[in-house]
């Protein structure tokens, strides 16, 4: 069955600066489904996140990416935004001069959702409470002095703001403690809960996954993905790292 | 009776010029015939703090003898080792050198030790001396040591007038003035097309370990000129905060001299503008550092949309004695619209080994990793550009020290982008 598919990948390979980078990848994401793409450091995860969002680094040398029935492939990153892709950032950048709050107001006005500023303050502030946020954040500079935790309750506010299809969630448990990592995955089962979202999770830590229903696992290595499988494969990596899949593409 | 028309010409100079083709080293101020002198500044604050007309003049003085004390004027002999000493160096490292008028001026400053005669106002001592003119009667805000005071003054700009505020703040030592100066046109229609003139002249001497603080937020319609002019000293490990929002008026002229005559004393400028429309702005800023260990740092943060047009001068003067000072100054322009201009004229003066200077600018459009987050949120260039113009004034109404500042920024704010009052209702 393939009608449900939301995101697919077919021989996609990349390059930066002439080198290549990713390697003739196939990967499908059905729609409602949470995949996971492990892999060791370097092994191009972040990558593969930034090519799907169209970041122009990156030149896709081969291949094609559908979203949502649509060939996006050529699309500038804007245009997979409002067709319902997001991307939380690893490392979300700093954006002096703007508040958050003028922030989030732009990208809902971005999309054509004008809301009554009233209920729009409001929906902010049950957000910020629900990620145990300081609501003074809101009148901050975007990410300016902002904590690794703060940032990245800053991308999950945009993501349960956004409800995109397909959230790709780059890292977003790196350099967190138990309480941010606790309200990170909060933000996640809202999502799912609110919007039966799909996500694609891409990490190299197994501990983000622990309260996730995963559908399915994907391990890319040296910019290719070698295996791919139920959420068991999560347990085995846990266990045993990915040297044999290294050593798998190695022989 | 009405004023007279007028040409202030190279106001807001750069102390020391670059070339004149470049036309960036002073501006030219012109006052209209026939403004009405209006009274319309409106000022708040305890009325132990209101000090004396003289109140300034006098602490000078007192800062002038003290002074006198820890730096005797040289012998003829120790005169004379220094100069062979500057000639020796000079023969050195260029083989000779020839010294420019702007040289001449400094060492000739310098020499005549007097505190009074070097202070200076950001926009030259002709323009500062009209604002003086236009004011009448001085707001002298003064605190004794170890008081706290704030204070407010509103100038309320009305068409065909020239509404000016001329302001003294007197900070003892060891006290504290925060005082927020408001320059809006409240009562204008914003389809009336009005025109009229507004400025303030602030001096402020800041005694030591005195802390001032100083926050202007000018929201005036685009058919007002502004004159912001500021001239700060700073004794024995003072502090001077100035933050400068400047948002309206077509045409503006912000100056600002600080003299950092105390040994660890600091000077902070934030300044913050939007250039939308038509609007002309010039900025001028010149720290000179005397005292040994003191620090200035000049940030300015300004988003340029529509045909609007910048000029920012900036002067960090490391003063031969100042050790250990440091300068820094460094701006963020964002040009959102090809109509733009701006000039930006870092300078950095150096006549002392152990001191750092500082500067650095970053102009242009918004840098890639920020545009592909913004994009990646579902914003064009166009868009996020954009939303820079609105972020500007939204910030001011954030930061916005009272209620009239507030409501000029949100008043300005609604003529430049409908609606925008409204974002800010329930605080309203």
């Amino acid at each position: 069955m393939t009608s449900n598919i939301l995101l697919a990948c077919h021989g996609l390979s990349a390059v930066v600066d002439e080198k290549p980078i990713l390697h003739e990848i196939d990967l499908e994401i059905p729609q409602g489904e949470v995949h996971v793409l492990m892999g060791p450091n370097g092994a191009g995860k972040s990558t593969f996140g930034h090519v799907l969002m169209g970041d122009p680094v990156y030149e896709v040398t081969a291949g094609d990416i559908s979203f949502d029935g649509e060939d996006v492939t050529e699309l500038a990153p804007d245009k997979r935004s409002r067709a319902g892709l997001f991307l939380s950032f690893q490392a979300p950048v700093e954006i002096p001069g703007v508040p958050l709050r003028s922030f989030l107001r732009a990208i809902m006005e971005g999309r054509g959702e004008k809301m009554k500023n009233k209920e729009f303050r409001k929906k902010l502030q049950a957000l910020a409470e629900t990620l145990d946020m300081d609501p003074a954040y809101l009148d901050r500079e975007l990410g300016v002095g902002f904590s690794g935790g703060e940032k990245k309750k800053v991308e999950m506010m945009q993501l349960l703001l956004l409800q995109p299809k397909l959230a790709i969630l780059d890292e977003t448990d790196s350099g967190l403690d138990v309480d941010a990592l606790s309200v990170v995955s909060r933000g996640m089962e809202l999502y799912r809960g609110t919007c039966d979202g799909t996500l694609l999770i891409i990490t190299h830590n197994t501990r983000i996954l622990e309260h996730l229903n995963v559908d399915r696992v994907h391990v890319m290595v040296q910019g290719r993905v070698v295996a791919e499988g139920s959420a068991d494969l999560i347990a085995e990596i846990d266990a045993n790292g990915f040297e044999r899949y290294e050593a798998q593409l190695d022989a | 009776m009405g004023t007279h028309a007028l040409t202030i010409k190279r106001a807001s100079a750069m102390p020391a010029p670059t070339w004149h083709f470049l036309k960036m080293n002073d501006t030219q101020i012109e006052i209209p015939e026939g403004l009405a002198v209006a009274p319309s500044v409106k000022v708040s604050e305890p009325w132990r703090a209101r000090g004396a007309a003289d109140e300034f003049d006098n602490a000078l003085a007192d800062a002038q003898e003290e002074w006198e004390k820890l730096h005797p004027e040289p012998t003829p002999q120790e005169r004379e080792e220094l100069e062979a000493f500057t000639r020796a160096e000079a023969d050195a490292t260029y083989g000779g050198t020839a010294q420019s008028n702007y040289q001449i001026g400094a060492d000739a400053l310098e020499e005549a030790r007097s505190l009074a005669v070097a202070f200076e106002h950001g926009v030259g001592e002709e323009a500062a001396a009209y604002l003086r003119f236009a004011a009448g009667e001085r707001v002298v805000v003064q605190t004794d040591p170890g008081q706290s005071v704030e204070a407010q003054v509103v100038v309320s700009a009305v068409p065909d007038a020239l509404s000016v505020a001329a302001i003294d703040v007197v900070a003892g030592r060891n006290s504290s003035v925060s005082l927020s100066i408001v320059v809006d046109s409240p009562d204008v229609p914003a389809s009336a097309g009005a025109s009229g003139f507004a400025g303030t002249t602030v001096r402020v001497f800041a005694d030591a370990d005195a802390r001032v603080s100083i926050v202007r937020t000018q929201t005036l319609d685009l058919g007002f000129t502004d004159i912001d002019d500021m001239g700060l000293f700073a004794h024995d490990r003072a502090r001077i905060d100035v933050r400068q929002t400047v948002l309206g008026a077509g045409s503006t002229f912000t100056g600002l001299a600080g003299d950092l005559r105390g040994d660890s004393a600091n000077i902070v400028v934030d300044t913050r503008y939007l250039g939308h429309a038509d609007q002309e702005h010039d900025f001028n800023y010149v720290l000179r550092h005397h005292g040994t260990r003191t620090e200035c740092n000049l940030g300015a943060n300004g988003v340029l949309a529509g045909k609007s047009s910048k000029t920012l001068r900036g002067t960090i003067d490391l003063i031969r004695g100042a050790k250990g000072a440091q300068g820094s100054e460094n701006e963020t322009v964002l040009l959102v619209d090809e109509g733009v201009k701006n000039k930006t004229v870092p300078v950095i003066l150096c006549n002392e080994d152990d001191v750092a200077g500082n500067h650095g600018a970053t102009i242009g459009h918004i840098r890639e990793e920020q545009l592909l987050y913004l994009q990646s949120r579902g914003l064009s260039k166009d868009d996020a550009e954009r939303m820079f113009v609105g972020a500007m004034i939204e910030q001011a109404a954030i930061d916005a020290p009272d209620e009239e500042s507030r409501a000029g920024v949100l008043r300005l704010g609604e003529t430049v982008i409908p609606g925008f009052a409204e974002l800010f209702e329930e605080e309203a």
